[in-house]
């Protein structure tokens, strides 16, 4: 008999995603996979994509819904029907909102991984200001700083449609080489990076792309809005800055030079431990070597002064004309689709403010209006909580957010927890419900993670282990029981629906495999046209970009960049540095994973078994610390053990840990989340950062020593 | 036609996509088991070394260096296995295992200059050169899956004449070239 053998098109959102994929069927079960050359990615997949093959027959998969037997945690589970499970979540929701009003649940989710708009169109479906999401420390705050700055979405120009790539290139606390986060591809930076003739790496770490870049300013976590507003000062002061942009084209440029007036590059060295030198060859570099981009990382954001600076950031890109100029920084038309996130914001907020909204007004501004997940988490440990129920959907609070002890405690106060996930994460293990999800290679869907100039058809390869469903299924059909008006028949209409736009059917999309606006079709200058405004400008307030944002005033908020101490360090709490002398990030990152996915799939797990954390080799022969060496990081909030790597690329006066690790093979509930997740250490007390709420991941204070008796 | 590997090691980044990519091709163990394990384990036809950081005058050196079998035209391996387990093929000039040969003895491993005999499990492993995709249709001309899956288009697979024009015209780029990132 011949076998059934199909290869089918698809996009991979291992991690945000948008690669695309070949996959191959062989009667009924995937065979193989691998990068469509003929897409954007051009062939190419990264090691977490490619080993998603592992996850569709992975045999820990959580295949039908459950609902909790005995106490919460005790692992204790009886499987129910979709029928009885969607009964008991919708049933709880519409309880709570009945009892205390639709503000008292909360709908979250993790990273996005393009059900963003699904989650948030729930959310307003049923009436509910707070949609839980990492906003505050992930892309939250780039969104805000770029729509109230520029009134869009920068993102580098990497394609050379405009016929120039970037000519200097800036890596700002990110690795998009190992990773393709928030719109980037990895493929795109790297094969752009061949064009360019300036890599400035900006970065505590020699991380890969180091040996590459003319120059790293090693910076010391948590200064990097001095070390832009002392660029920001040369660029000024030495008559660098593009003066036909500056004049026509932003806002408030007479404030701003006097505002950078307090950091001249001696001062900014202090404080960022770079040498003035270096400081003022890269602000002179992005100045007069362009056109050029700057990648910034989420590193940026996950500190107390994350809108500030970003605001200092892109003010450097705008005094240097560095947007909307080929080969800098664009805002992308999207496809003819529109930006699929209106399926999200075409139903009304609700009036009533999300958790956080009088606090931190960039938050939870429209029209991506988002709740406090620190202070709800607060409020519930605290037992006043506004929250009662929360539908948990592909997220791991546990291990993402920071203090875990503390939203250990919050989370099991919650009246009633529901959890779609893939497997039994130390999260999924306290809900009440459980719904099996299906992964990407299971799925229906439209990739759109964010909007950009291209969108991605999501075609399900294989049918789902047990009884799981795509999310977006998930999301219609409790959404049909709660709020019919705003929800569809089937997954197939609501494609439909998000295409018509285009005039082509979910049906059609498939047969295409992506829609984009590339090449000729990608205008640049839009701001000299009427794309944002009859005459030309920007979609801000000013029709300009805002160097003194008009927005930030009107909210109360300083309108210019500044500088601000992180809330550990030797400088800001030198009593706290003499038990915890060492500056840490839990920034780290591995190729291998994303956020606290994949340590159950064995290509990606015998790789990397354990979390690293690296250490300078001074340090570590001061500590007698060995490679290898099993290490204890110790902050006030608690302590864990990864693996010392002895890294020379990095301050011996720093150390960073990696991010987001459990442990699936260990016990549960909680499955090792003590012994090595960095956010047993991070910090959830204010002050956070004033407009955003963003909680501080990348500059603490803590001790290491070596673990003895392992 | 001999076929052979390059390297670009000014270019990988470390990604270690080639690792999975071959795992996947070749359907290497590990296997997903429940409960998962904690340290899986499986041969690895390619690995990716990283050189540094070594930082000398403010300069940082580092560089990361993915290394399969290099099918070397005079291979010791094939010399010292005892039982002729290994060979060339004659259209190709890929080294070979014999499964069937193999004893697992290990000698091919101490003589192999790069490390590259992979054993697990009671058999022992060795890069293809993803051999059975020679001549298929698939990603433009890259025939390997780890050089397919390459983000940073760091591995390039052809024949030996395909591989010395493509680093003879890298080298006259980069003579063109001041500086090079």
């Amino acid at each position: 008999m011949q076998p059934d053998k199909a290869v089918i098109t698809t996009t991979c959102k291992s991690c945000h995603g948008g690669c695309g994929v070949l996959a191959t069927v062989e009667n009924g079960k995937i065979t193989h996979i691998e990068g469509n050359p003929d897409s954007s990615t051009r062939g190419t997949m990264c090691a977490k994509g490619l080993a998603s093959f592992q996850e569709v027959y992975n045999p820990n998969r959580i295949l039908y819904p459950m609902k909790r037997k005995g106490d919460r945690g005790e692992g204790k589970w009886e499987r129910i029907s979709w029928e009885e499970a969607l009964e008991t979540v919708a049933g709880k929701i519409k309880g709570s909102i009945k009892k205390y009003g639709a503000g008292s649940v909360a709908i979250c989710q993790g990273t996005g991984r393009g059900y963003n708009r699904y989650t948030f169109r729930f959310a307003r479906s049923i009436g509910t200001p707070n949609i839980g999401v990492p906003a505050d420390f992930c892309y939250g705050p780039r969104l805000a700083v770029f729509g109230t700055t520029v009134g869009g979405r920068l993102y580098c120009d990497y394609h050379g449609w405009g016929g120039e790539y970037p000519k200097t290139q800036i890596s700002w606390g990110k690795q998009l080489e190992i990773t393709n986060a928030d719109g980037e591809m990895a493929v795109w930076f790297l094969n752009s990076l061949d064009k360019a003739e300036h890599l400035i790496l900006i970065d505590p770490r020699a991380t890969r792309l180091a040996g590459r870049a003319d120059l790293w300013l090693q910076v010391r976590p948590g200064t990097d809005a001095a070390l832009a507003l002392g660029m920001l000062n040369v660029i000024i002061n030495e008559g660098l800055y593009d003066r036909d942009f500056v004049q026509n084209w932003t806002y408030g440029f007479e404030k701003l030079r006097e505002r950078v007036q307090e950091y001249p590059p001696a001062k900014v060295a202090e404080i960022t431990w770079i040498p003035a030198d270096k400081i003022i060859k890269a602000a002179r570099i992005l100045a007069t070597e362009k056109p050029g981009c700057i990648q910034i990382g989420e590193s940026l954001e996950a500190g107390n002064n994350s809108i500030q600076t970003l605001r200092a950031i892109v003010c450097l890109m705008a005094v240097t004309g560095n947007i909307e100029r080929p080969g800098s920084m664009i805002n992308w038309v999207p496809p003819d689709t529109g930006p699929l996130e209106e399926f999200a914001m075409e139903v009304p907020a609700p009036e009533e403010p999300a958790i956080g909204a009088d606090q931190f007004k960039l938050l939870s501004s429209p029209p991506m209006a988002m709740a406090h997940m620190h202070t709800i988490f607060k409020q519930l440990r605290e037992g006043a909580s506004q929250i009662r129920v929360m539908h948990l959907q592909g997220t791991n609070p546990l291990v993402a957010y920071p203090n875990t002890k503390e939203v250990k405690e919050g989370l099991l106060n919650a009246e009633f927890l529901s959890a779609a996930d893939l497997y039994m994460s130390p999260t999924v293990e306290y809900a009440d419900i459980v719904l099996p999800a299906a992964h990407w290679l299971e799925s229906d869907d439209i990739h759109d993670m964010h909007p950009r100039f291209i969108i991605g058809a999501i075609h399900k390869v294989v049918d789902p282990p047990g009884e799981a469903w795509p999310d977006n299924k998930i999301y219609n059909e409790l959404g049909k029981r709660l709020a019919p008006e705003y929800w569809f028949d089937n997954v197939e209409e609501m494609l439909n629906y998000q295409l018509r736009k285009a005039n082509i059917t979910w049906k059609e999309f498939t047969g295409m495999g992506f829609l984009a606006k590339m090449g000729k079709e990608q205008p640049y200058y839009k701001y000299k046209t009427d794309y944002w405004q009859k005459g030309g400008g920007f979609a801000t307030n000013t029709g300009k970009v805002e160097l003194y944002s008009t927005v930030m005033e009107k909210l109360g908020y300083d309108p210019l960049p500044y500088y601000l101490e992180p809330n550990e360090s030797p400088y800001s709490t030198p009593e706290l540095a003499k038990e915890y002398p060492f500056i840490l990030s839990t920034g780290g990152r591995s190729p291998y994973y994303f956020h606290s996915q994949y340590r159950q799939v064995p290509w990606l797990r015998e790789r990397q078994p354990y979390p690293i954390v690296q250490i300078h080799p001074e340090t570590a022969g001061s500590l007698g610390i060995k490679n290898g060496d099993w290490v204890w990081i110790e902050t006030p909030r608690g302590k864990i053990k990864q693996v010392a790597e002895v890294f020379a690329g990095i301050d011996p006066g720093v150390v960073v840990a990696q991010a987001s690790w459990w442990y699936p093979e260990d016990p549960g509930p909680d499955h090792g989340i003590w012994k090595s997740s960095a956010n047993v250490l991070t910090r959830n007390d204010p002050p956070f950062d004033p407009a955003m709420g963003s909680a501080t991941f990348r500059a603490l204070l803590c001790k290491i020593y070596k673990v003895e008796d392992e | 036609m001999n076929r052979t590997i390059f390297i670009d090691k000014d270019k990988c980044v470390g990604c270690y996509s080639c690792i999975v990519a071959c795992k996947l091709e070749h359907s290497l163990p590990p296997e997903p088991v429940k409960p998962p394990l904690g340290n899986p384990t499986g041969p690895n036809l390619i690995r990716v070394y990283q050189v540094g950081p070594q930082i000398h005058d403010d300069e940082v050196h580092q560089y990361f260096l993915p290394i399969p079998c290099l099918h070397c035209l005079d291979a010791p391996c094939i010399k010292a296995c005892p039982r002729s387990a290994l060979y060339k093929d004659n259209d190709t000039g890929i080294t070979l295992i014999d499964e069937d040969k193999c004893i697992g003895c290990k000698f091919c491993l101490w003589v192999c200059p790069y490390g590259a005999p992979q054993f697990y499990d009671g058999r022992m492993y060795l890069c293809d050169l993803c051999i059975h995709r020679i001549g298929e249709e698939r990603q433009k001309g890259r025939q390997t899956a780890c050089e397919a899956a390459c983000p940073a288009r760091a591995i390039h697979v052809g024949t030996t004449a395909e591989i010395s024009a493509l680093i003879g015209e890298k080298a006259a780029e980069r003579a063109g070239k001041e500086k090079s990132i």
